[in-house]
């Protein structure tokens, strides 16, 4: 690769990566991963003067439950969420959407923050988290500060990070035994980023109705979507088949895609429909074997 | 960095290095001295040039393309392309500028110290738009390039079954894992010249005829190269601009190609339309054949376009005995990058085309598509009303039928597709090899160059048969024309055929001198020797071989399509190394899967190039892939080592295949490739 020429810092401390944020604004780029940016400065799409490499922070790599959540570093790895024992077994949701994500070469170093905190629509973390209820954690030189993910992404590659903050934490709830959820994208070709993905999270009561859903859309609108009228209407029902084909009517109108290479607006939508159906139905089941 | 010393035994060509990391490809060769060359290109699909202020551009050198490789057409005149842009941009990527850094960060910021000043104007994007509008270059009295017809034009007879559609095949990237690239260094006198390419004396002539150079004045040598499927036998501007710049500045110059440039401004394949009309009986026989052939030229005339297009309407009754056949091919100009061979070039296109049309007449007739198939084959040889010689097909396709388990697979799903097509290898005129015999090594060149094929193969083997040497001591080198005087290339499925051909022609002349010299023949008294030996092999007889596919599929909802059988049965004559048969059988078949299912060059209405990243491009990916089944018939030719032609049978024979066992199982008539989801999707 042969970007534009930048100077590139690695700090081993939060404290230190947030003065260089701090010091350089908009001229500093974070880097994590890199899968997202590289590409970028590569072709020389974007040019930062400075690149402030994240990586080396130490105690920012982790998966662990503590208490109501799940807590995930933001420099954990797509990898490391894709192997997890722990999300294996409990958050089958989230190993599903990192395992969809392009190919292992890009997982074994794309960081679950950096999926986040880019802000790209067409991005498969954003809607899992929003689907799950998720918190974000946002580290600045004022400290820390938590804030909904279905709230952080607020348009195309914008999110709510000021000058100077970073992602630091992802926090998922731990759900009770009778939730089930899962993450159905369609791609094009092998690698790809999606056409339309979608997020379902259920939890259901004993009556087997619903009783709290979840739902998070990627590549279907400027930034990815929470569906809360879908939410709205699956909550309080037993699923069948005509609950979730009107489920993912409804789901389909407060999508917004656009028409391009690919495909049409109307083919995402139509995407989008079968697979808000088949993602209700597989929740439903799963949050029925717990 | 390592600068490589580029000796005698670095230019063995041996394939077994790329598996071990060993392979000298151009990028490795780093020559003291050398500048770094970034191409500035024109950011509009047509624009006239205001000024240009900056770098090495058209001002100064005014040097014209050279037509020359696969298909040239030394006849075009008006549409030859400059080698840099002046007055007028005619596609995106088009040079207009090169700059020159002491290393390649350098350069690419020198980009931006080069102003130009466009005044875009309309392009003429598809090839309709070119039909209707007013030629893009002046001086011409239409954008159709080209036009010729074959056979003769027949009055439509009054048939039972006459059935007409339009079949298109999207421009598709040729996306070698290497790029292209150069490396020119003057000195003393003399131009050396090193690229990744096909053939070095195509390269050598374009640059004589470009740079009006003397031929003795200029040699060009072949590095390792990381694939080609066509777009590497040709000479391209930036090789031009390299060995200009050389030339001036006295140091090496150095062009590697990024992916983004190889989609923009190297020449893609396909890009063809045929409109097809068939007259036919209600027993499956087609009586006669009508075609419409368009190929989208691209901007300028020095592709392959003019050629391609009669060579397509040549094959477009395939291998069926069909009595009357006209078609009509023209290359129309467009304001995008000039088209080129890509693997198969002409051949799929046409093969398409009639596969297409066979395949909607046995749904017209609800018959099985292999019994109109043979409905129009013949046990004898036929000469097409279009030109073309085929030997008897029936007795082919009859063990085709069964060794590709056709009968078995249609019981088990819906989702079959079986195609049938003879491959017209390039032969003509044919190719040269040299052999040097000296302190008992066997060293061969030939004139067209292995860019992963493993020409050493056969070399050794054909040597070893020929001469009774052990394969060991046999090394094939790198194409180099400071060895061979003269020879032609490696593409159109020829190389086995016509090098082979030189190699054994060569060895047999080895063998008479020493049979001369001392009375009789052994290979001792041949080691004990020297000699020296360069032969160009002609080659004029048609070596037509035939091949079936069958490929089988499953839709899924959203339309995805999963390849369950992707099998093939080729005849490919004796079989040199079955290992690298199959190699090369199973990755064509690849790249016949990416065309159908991934692969597409598209252009917006201004003619930017909307798929300029190789994911969008569409390679296949290993996940999209199936198990190949691969069985080869081995038919000799009437050559002396009976070789026959084979790489370019997997893209003709998988997209006719493919695209039929998914017109099955999806129930939609299918008349383009790439076959997209959307179009899929219940």
């Amino acid at each position: 690769m042969h970007p534009s020429s930048f100077e590139y810092f690695a700090p081993k401390r939060m404290e230190e990566a947030i003065d260089l944020l701090t010091k350089f604004g908009e001229e500093a780029k974070i880097m994590a991963g890199g899968q997202s940016l590289i590409p970028l400065l590569k072709l020389r799409m974007a040019s930062f003067p400075y690149v402030i490499d994240i990586s080396r922070i130490q105690g920012l790599d982790y998966i662990e439950e503590k208490g109501k959540f799940l807590e995930i570093g933001a420099l954990t790895t797509l990898s490391e969420i894709e192997d997890s024992e722990l999300i294996k077994e409990r958050y089958r949701i989230l190993r599903e959407a990192a395992a969809q994500i392009a190919d292992p070469l890009v997982r074994n170093r794309g960081t679950i923050g950096g999926n986040i905190s880019h802000g790209d629509p067409s991005n498969d973390m954003p809607a899992v988290i929003m689907a799950l209820d998720g918190k974000l954690e946002i580290t600045g030189k004022q400290g820390k500060r938590v804030v909904e993910a279905s709230s952080f992404i607020t348009d195309s590659f914008t999110t709510l990070l000021q000058e100077g903050e970073i992602l630091s934490k992802i926090m998922v709830p731990v759900f009770d035994g009778s939730s089930g959820g899962c993450y159905i994208k369609q791609k094009k070709n092998a690698g790809d980023f999606s056409v339309a993905a979608i997020a379902v999270h259920l939890s259901i009561d004993k009556e087997e109705k619903v009783r709290r859903a979840g739902i998070g859309l990627t590549s279907v609108g400027p930034r990815p979507l929470r569906a809360e009228k879908g939410e709205r209407f699956l909550e309080g029902k037993r699923i069948n088949d005509s609950v979730a084909s009107e489920a993912a009517n409804i789901i389909v109108s407060e999508s917004d895609p656009t028409s391009d290479f690919y495909g049409s607006a109307d083919y995402k939508k139509k995407v989008l429909n079968k697979i808000a159906v088949e993602a209700i139905n597989t929740s439903y089941e799963r949050a029925m074997v717990r | 960095m390592t600068v490589l010393n580029w000796k005698e035994g670095d230019l063995a060509y041996d394939s077994s290095v790329f598996v071990k990391g060993k392979g000298h490809f151009v990028d490795d060769l780093n020559l003291p001295g050398t500048l770094f060359m970034s191409v500035l290109r024109s950011p509009y699909a047509r624009a006239r040039i205001l000024s240009i202020k900056g770098g090495l551009n058209g001002s100064e050198l005014k040097a014209k393309m050279a037509s020359v490789g696969e298909g040239a057409d030394p006849s075009q005149s008006v549409s030859i392309q400059p080698v840099f842009a002046t007055g007028y941009v005619n596609y995106v990527g088009e040079p207009v500028a090169a700059v020159f850094g002491d290393d390649r960060y350098k350069a690419t910021d020198l980009l931006e110290t080069v102003e130009v000043d466009y005044e875009p104007m309309k392009p003429v994007v598809t090839m309709d738009d070119a039909l209707k509008f007013p030629p893009i270059h002046s001086g011409m009295k239409s954008n159709i390039l080209v036009q010729s017809s074959r056979g003769s034009d027949f009055k439509d007879p009054d048939s039972p079954i006459v059935l007409e559609d339009t079949l298109e095949n999207e421009r598709v990237a040729t996306n070698p894992i290497e790029p292209r690239g150069i490396v020119a260094s003057y000195s003393d006198g003399m131009l050396n010249v090193w690229v990744s390419t096909q053939s070095v004396h195509s390269i050598k002539d374009g640059l004589v005829e470009s740079l009006d150079l003397r031929p003795d004045a200029i040699r060009v040598m072949q590095t390792d190269t990381g694939g080609a499927f066509g777009s590497k036998g040709g000479l391209y501007p930036e090789y031009v601009m390299a060995s200009y710049a050389s030339m001036k500045y006295g140091r090496p110059v150095k062009w590697i190609e990024t992916r983004r440039e190889h989609l923009s401004s190297t020449n893609p394949g396909r890009g063809v339309r045929g409109k097809v009309k068939i007259f036919a009986e209600r027993d499956g026989r087609i009586t006669g054949l009508k075609g419409d052939v368009l190929v989208d030229a691209g901007a300028y005339g020095t592709g392959i376009a003019s050629f391609s297009a009669g060579f397509i309407a040549m094959m477009m009754t395939g291998p069926y005995s069909i009595e009357n056949g006209y078609v009509i091919g023209r290359s129309v100009l467009t304001n995008k990058v000039p088209q080129g061979p890509y693997r198969g070039a002409g051949r799929p296109e046409a093969s398409f085309f009639i596969e297409r049309m066979v395949d909607l007449l046995a749904d017209e007739l609800k018959m099985d598509p292999v019994d109109v198939r043979l409905a129009n084959m013949s046990d004898k040889a036929f000469t097409s009303p279009l030109g073309m010689k085929i030997e008897p097909a029936k007795p082919f396709f009859e063990s085709a039928v069964r060794e590709l388990e056709y009968r078995r697979e249609v019981k088990l799903t819906n989702g079959v597709g079986l195609s049938f097509f003879v491959l017209v290898p390039a032969v003509y005129p044919g190719e040269s090899a040299r052999i040097i015999v000296k302190d008992g090594m066997v060293k061969v060149w030939l004139g067209g160059n292995s860019h992963g094929q493993g020409h050493e193969n056969f070399a050794r083997k054909l040597v070893n048969e020929e001469l009774g040497v052990p394969e060991n001591i046999v090394t094939l080198f790198r194409g180099d024309t400071g060895m061979t005087l003269d020879g032609v290339g490696s593409w159109g499925s020829r190389s086995a055929i016509a090098a082979g051909a030189a190699i054994v022609a060569a060895c047999r002349k080895i063998k008479k001198k020493v049979e001369e010299e001392n009375g009789n023949y052994s290979p001792e008294l041949l080691l004990s020797g020297s000699y020296d030996e360069f032969v160009y092999e002609e080659q004029k007889m048609s070596l037509n071989s035939f091949g079936a596919n069958l490929a089988t599929v499953e839709i899924g909802k959203l339309g995805n399509v999963k390849i369950k059988k992707c099998a093939a049965y080729y005849d490919v004559g004796r079989a040199l190394n079955r290992d690298m048969v199959i190699g090369q059988i199973q990755g064509g078949m690849a790249q016949g899967i990416g065309q159908t299912l991934h692969e597409g060059l598209y252009y917006n209405e201004d003619g930017q190039l909307i798929t300029s990243s190789i994911s969008d491009a569409g390679v296949p990916l290993a996940e999209d892939l199936p198990n190949f089944t691969v069985k080869i018939a081995e038919h000799r030719s009437s050559l002396p080592h009976g070789a026959k032609g084979l790489g370019e049978s997997p893209t003709i024979g998988v997209p006719t295949a493919l695209i039929r066992a998914i017109e099955k199982a999806s129930g939609k008539r299918l008349r383009k490739t790439p076959v997209t989801p959307e179009e899929l999707i219940q």
